[in-house]
């Protein structure tokens, strides 16, 4: 399953909290996240790798990233 | 004698405000020196926020019984780190504030500490966040940080180089505290 996260607009640690819920099921393979700034980026980032997914995709949209976050 | 003594050693109950004076430092590096001084020669003093109508010098100063302020500034001028001000703190406007700001996100607990702040499970301990600062150091920080539990990892201010890693150290103590109550 796939799901998308909004983040955008929210500063940290929300960002970031918003993807731990979202992979708390343990059922999401694929998640996009949505974030405006780096320092939210460079976040989620870590806390994805911390908690067994990688991030495979980061396409830059302006000043948004759309982050695409899968299961190892 | 009789008041050196008793403002050092053991930490004395807390002053009244009438008691108490802040000194304000030109730069966060002073206040590090200042604190790292004065706790080893045993003075019963806390870091904390500015008030807000003290506009200059940095964003942390040091809370200090005021009855000792000529011992602490002769300490503070012999090791070549004197305040630009000393306050008393009688006026309510010049109470500084709380170093610390908690935000509870019901499953996550988040401290700030000045520029820095951490972000922690309740249920495992793990440090699922580290943001804030803008020092060189942060992302080495929150790689070394991020995935551990509170007892696991080490304080950041044995690790950082930066007025960040101090006050991430700040956030870190703090939270530790926190996690003991749980």
């Amino acid at each position: 399953m796939s799901i998308t996260i909004d983040a955008r607009g929210f500063s940290c640690p929300q960002p970031v909290l918003m993807f731990m819920e979202a992979i708390k099921s343990g059922n999401e393979s694929q998640i996009i996240v949505l974030v405006d700034t780096d320092a939210s980026k460079e976040n989620v980032s870590r806390a994805a790798e911390s908690k067994q997914y990688k991030v495979s995709d980061i396409l830059q949209q302006g000043d948004e990233y759309r982050m695409t976050i899968v299961k190892n | 004698m009789f008041k050196l003594k008793l403002f050092k050693g053991k930490k004395q109950q807390r002053l009244s405000r009438s008691e108490l004076g802040i000194l304000v430092f030109e730069n966060t590096s002073e206040v590090i020196a200042a604190q790292k001084i004065l706790l080893a020669n045993n003075w019963d003093i806390r870091v904390m926020g500015p008030p807000p109508e003290i506009q200059s010098g940095c964003d942390l100063v040091i809370e200090f019984p005021l009855i000792q302020e000529l011992n602490i500034l002769r300490l503070l001028e012999k090791e070549g780190i004197p305040p630009i001000e000393t306050v008393p703190v009688t006026d309510p406007l010049l109470q500084p504030v709380d170093l610390f700001q908690i935000k509870d996100f019901g499953e996550f607990l988040m401290i700030r500490a000045a520029n820095m702040k951490i972000t922690v499970e309740k249920s495992t301990r793990i440090i699922v966040n580290v943001s804030g600062g803008g020092c060189p150091d942060v992302p080495y920080l929150a790689f070394i940080l991020v995935g551990k539990t509170m007892a696991q990892a080490p304080n950041p201010m044995d690790i950082g180089h930066t007025l960040c890693g101090y006050a991430l150290g700040l956030a870190f103590k703090e939270m530790q505290q926190k996690c003991s109550q749980w």
